[in-house]
């Protein structure tokens, strides 16, 4: 891989800005970590009970802030995790025993069940085309379910009133303020490190634009899955070394209620900033066992205005406000954006991948039906298309050329019919799956991330591809030749680190194509890929357009209601009319077609008349 | 027979407590989880109307207005900013909730109390005696769903919410003040919501949280019935009699599961739940 001979210049070096950003971690860890080793000697022992308590809530508010404030999945379900740790704990010492090895049995008990919990919880609440509000239900669901379980356990999970009073670690209080201290911390710092790197950046991408993610070859349900099981194990983590500590364990703390408590923790902390939750957590936690005791029931009610307040005026929480007046207070400007950008590289290209071979037909449409309930929308489709093809849809609004883009890139889409592309069969998979066949979808309208940085989208949609990393935030962005083109070509090169909403529409609408050749598809299918463009940009995309087909051989379809622009770039047109194929011929057959003509001036009926 | 009639009468307050989420979420596309706080407002308006030694049968409306009220102002204040972030609102009610449930301890003290029914005793049917007022409940519900049906179908006012539930924007551009038809929905639900707390209370008592248990039932019944109030009444009566089957026959503890597990499993194989198509 050669690095390409415009590679952007780099104004700070990205590999020292990486290396600075973990320094400064190193220096946050390390005074974290003193001060919770000074804590049992200077804090009087309440302060320190309440916050060994308070770590471990703070850790399961940390999960809570990765699944809704960087994932977008609301969930109310993390209580019932820490539930389950806590319960494996009681359980086991009261009914088993007690000692090293039942401790260890315990904890991968509470760890173990808590993931097939998280799997089946998953597997319900995000299968393909779940809507968010259903998965925030399930979630919901489960910590009832979990709770009233354990309330109808009778003797064996001490109903109501829990379990207590069973033997436990011989740890003393100072030593669980430190585990529990060191076990937030290191969580922190490595949720700090995830959230950073390329894989944390998916994240985003999921909550800003589920769909694209799908079509840049994601799958979405998947990645959800895993992260609810991981979130799970650590949420029980938290609640085995609770109930380790405290000795006590009870319905409560699988529930609903504590749910919406962390969902509170977390929203006035500030959702999607790590520190913001943990530290929101600390401070009310404390400050409520403290205070409910003098005023019990105005504390509540403090919290729930404070909670409405925040959710309706300030929805990034406290933190922001904090952090804004401390940069104030030092007289440092404003928030600049940490990540210098990356270098790009021409990527070896691997078309094709995973595929077996490139095909003998690009795409083979037979058959193809869409009926919503009585409206037929496609009526019995055939075509197929070669590499090296530019075919353009056309046709009058309503004749069904979108639906057709969608039933290709979609298996779920059809009603009847079979799609093959490469010689795949597309049946009824998802459209991750049929990215990993090549296709390429490209919207109608921009359809990008829009809170991530220009080279953060273009290499969300090279995750496909090149496996983002776990913890490195990498400092160069390799794209295919093609996708290169279209960057340098619309200046986006220069602009890698903008944010896309910033970005004009000419602009987005490059970067969604750059974005889905980067995916390296032999069959690309553009909806009206020059909506709303200027006259230079057209020309310049048409001209990327016929040199992908020429050169690199491409698959391209193309709706577009711009006959001239059709005309000059096409290598072959098909026009639709009500759901159906009318002609697909050359060029010049579809402008010297009578029937063209008559669909476009008002359908065939004023034609007859 | 009693069975049959357990199944009936809970289907009647499954729906009555549910009505009210239902029209919220079918015009507003919003989840009022300060659904639950509503309920406990009408439940404590009739312990009002109790210690006043008004008549029982005040409550309901007194309930209906207190509930409505409360709406007003929250839909001003809370609701309004958030229609374009439908998960912050659910925070945001849940967050309203609590205020109430707050409120509502420091006027009347955290302790369970209970209200005076309109009507006692019971009616012999069928070889065994049944609730007087757990039947009147019955008719109750069926003049709630047939006032709230022609409402919305027979009136220009419905006309017009339709329009609003249909599609906003058009309706905005027709010149409908889809922010007052919002505005009225919000209000409408809550009280009914208020309502329905009066109407539950003389079964059971009234505490500060009496809301949260039904809230979830509520919430989940309207998950599986889209927006329309013929699918809650077939939700209210399929879900509400499994509960009942399931309490009967198993144990009261599951039966209350009953229907948060149906409902998650109806949605997860039949997104569309009960509503058709």
């Amino acid at each position: 891989m050669a690095v390409s001979p415009e590679a952007v210049s780099v104004p700070v070096g990205a590999g020292r800005a990486a290396k600075s950003d973990l320094r400064k971690l190193g220096i946050i860890v390390a005074i974290a970590l003193v001060l919770v080793a000074v804590g049992p000697w200077v804090l009087p022992t309440y302060m320190v009970n309440s916050l060994i308590r308070a770590f471990l809530y703070a850790a399961v508010a940390l999960t809570v802030d990765i699944l809704w404030g960087y994932t977008g999945i609301l969930t109310f379900g993390q209580s019932a995790f820490f539930g389950i740790g806590a319960y494996a704990v009681g359980l086991i010492f009261t009914h088993v025993g007690y000692g090293p090895g039942y401790a260890t049995l315990a904890f991968f008990a509470a760890v173990v069940g808590a993931m097939i919990v998280a799997a089946v919880v998953g597997w319900l609440a995000f299968y393909h085309g779940a809507s968010p509000l259903y998965g925030s239900v399930v979630t919901l669901v489960l910590p009832i379910v979990v709770s009233q379980i354990l309330y109808s356990g009778g003797n064996f999970t001490g109903s109501s009133s829990g379990l207590s009073g069973f033997e436990s670690f011989d740890v003393s209080i100072e030593a669980w303020f430190w585990i529990a201290g060191v076990f937030l911390i290191l969580l922190t710092a490595l949720a700090w490190i995830f959230v950073r790197s390329d894989a944390g950046k998916v994240l985003v991408a999921i909550r800003e634009n589920e769909q694209r993610c799908e079509y840049v070859g994601i799958n979405v349900s998947r990645v959800k899955i895993l992260l609810m099981i991981v979130c799970a194990a650590v949420a029980a983590v938290a609640g085995y070394l609770f109930a380790g500590v405290q000795m006590v364990v009870a319905p409560e703390y699988a529930g609903f209620v504590f749910g919406t408590e962390l969902l509170i923790w977390v929203a006035l902390g500030g959702r999607g900033s790590l520190i913001g939750p943990v530290l929101g957590t600390l401070v009310l936690d404390v400050s409520t066992s403290y205070l409910s005791g003098n005023l019990p029931f105005v504390w509540k009610l403090i919290i729930g205005i404070a909670f409405v307040v925040v959710i309706v005026a300030l929805p990034r929480g406290l933190m922001p406000l904090i952090t804004g007046a401390f940069r104030r207070l030092l007289g440092r400007g404003k928030e600049v954006r940490a990540e210098s950008a990356p270098t790009l590289a021409a990527a070896t290209e691997q078309p094709f991948a995973g595929l077996q071979g490139g095909g003998a037909q690009a795409l083979a449409v037979s058959g193809v039906r869409k009926h919503f309930g009585s409206l037929v929308v496609l009526d019995g489709i055939d075509f197929s298309a070669q590499r090296g093809e530019l075919l353009s849809l056309v046709g009058p609004n309503g004749a069904g050329k979108t639906t057709l883009m969608r039933c290709i890139a979609d298996g779920g889409e059809r009603s009847g019919g079979t799609v093959r592309v490469n010689d795949h069969d597309i049946g009824r998979l998802p459209p991750y799956a049929c990215v990993a066949f090549g296709v390429g979808r490209k919207f109608q309208n921009a359809n990008v991330f829009e809170t991530l940085s220009v080279a953060e989208a273009l290499r969300i949609a090279r995750s496909r591809l090149v496996r983002p990393s776990l913890s490195q935030h990498s400092t160069t962005l390799e794209l295919p030749e093609v996708a290169l083109q279209v960057i340098r070509a619309t200046g986006l090169d220069r602009d890698l680190q903008r944010e896309v909403r910033q970005l004009s529409h000419g602009e987005k609408q490059a970067l969604e194509l750059a974005m889905v050749l980067a995916l390296e598809p032999s069959v690309l299918l553009l909806d009206e890929p020059t909506a709303g463009l200027t006259k230079s940009e057209r020309t310049l995309i048409g001209g990327i357009l016929v040199d992908l087909a020429q050169r690199h051989r491409l698959c391209i379809l193309l709706v577009e209601h711009d006959l001239d622009f059709v005309r000059e770039i096409s290598s072959r047109v098909i026009v639709m009319h009500q759901g159906k194929i009318v002609l697909d011929g050359t060029v010049d057959d579809v402008v010297n077609s009578e029937l063209v003509r008559t669909i476009y001036a008002g359908g065939a009926a004023q034609a007859a008349a | 027979m009693a069975t049959l009639l357990d199944i009936v009468t809970t289907a009647a307050i499954l729906f009555a407590v549910s009505a009210g989420l239902l029209i919220v979420f079918g015009v507003m596309k919003i989840i009022n989880f300060a659904h639950g706080g509503f309920l406990t407002v009408g439940g404590y308006s009739a312990l009002a109307v109790t210690k006043l030694g008004w008549n029982p049968w005040f409550s309901l409306a007194f309930a209906f207005v207190i509930g409505g009220v409360c709406g007003m102002i929250i839909e001003r204040l809370v609701v309004r900013p958030l229609y374009s972030r439908p998960l912050d609102a659910i925070l945001a009610t849940w967050g309203l909730g609590i205020i109430i449930g707050q409120g509502i301890t420091l006027a009347f003290g955290r302790e369970v109390q209970f209200v005076q029914s309109p009507v006692s005793g019971a009616v012999d049917i069928a070889g065994g005696s049944y609730s007087e007022y757990r039947l009147l409940l019955v008719g109750i519900a069926i003049v709630l769903a047939i006032v709230l049906g022609l409402a919305l179908n027979a009136t220009r006012l419905g006309l017009v919410t339709r329009a609003v539930i249909m599609n906003e924007n058009l309706a905005k551009g027709l010149g409908i003040n889809s922010g007052l038809v919002r505005f009225g929905t919000f209000s409408l639900g809550a009280g009914l919501a208020s309502l329905a707390g009066a109407l539950i209370t003389p079964l059971s008592s009234v505490d500060p949280n009496m809301g949260v248990p039904w809230l979830v039932n509520a919430f989940m019944l309207v998950m599986v019935s889209g927006v329309s109030l013929v699918s809650l009444g077939v939700a209210c009566l399929v879900l509400g009699g499994a509960q009942v089957l399931v309490s009967s026959w198993g144990n009261p503890i599951l039966g209350g599961l009953t229907i948060v597990v149906l409902a998650a499993l109806v949605l997860r194989f039949r997104p569309q739940g009960f509503a058709r198509d």
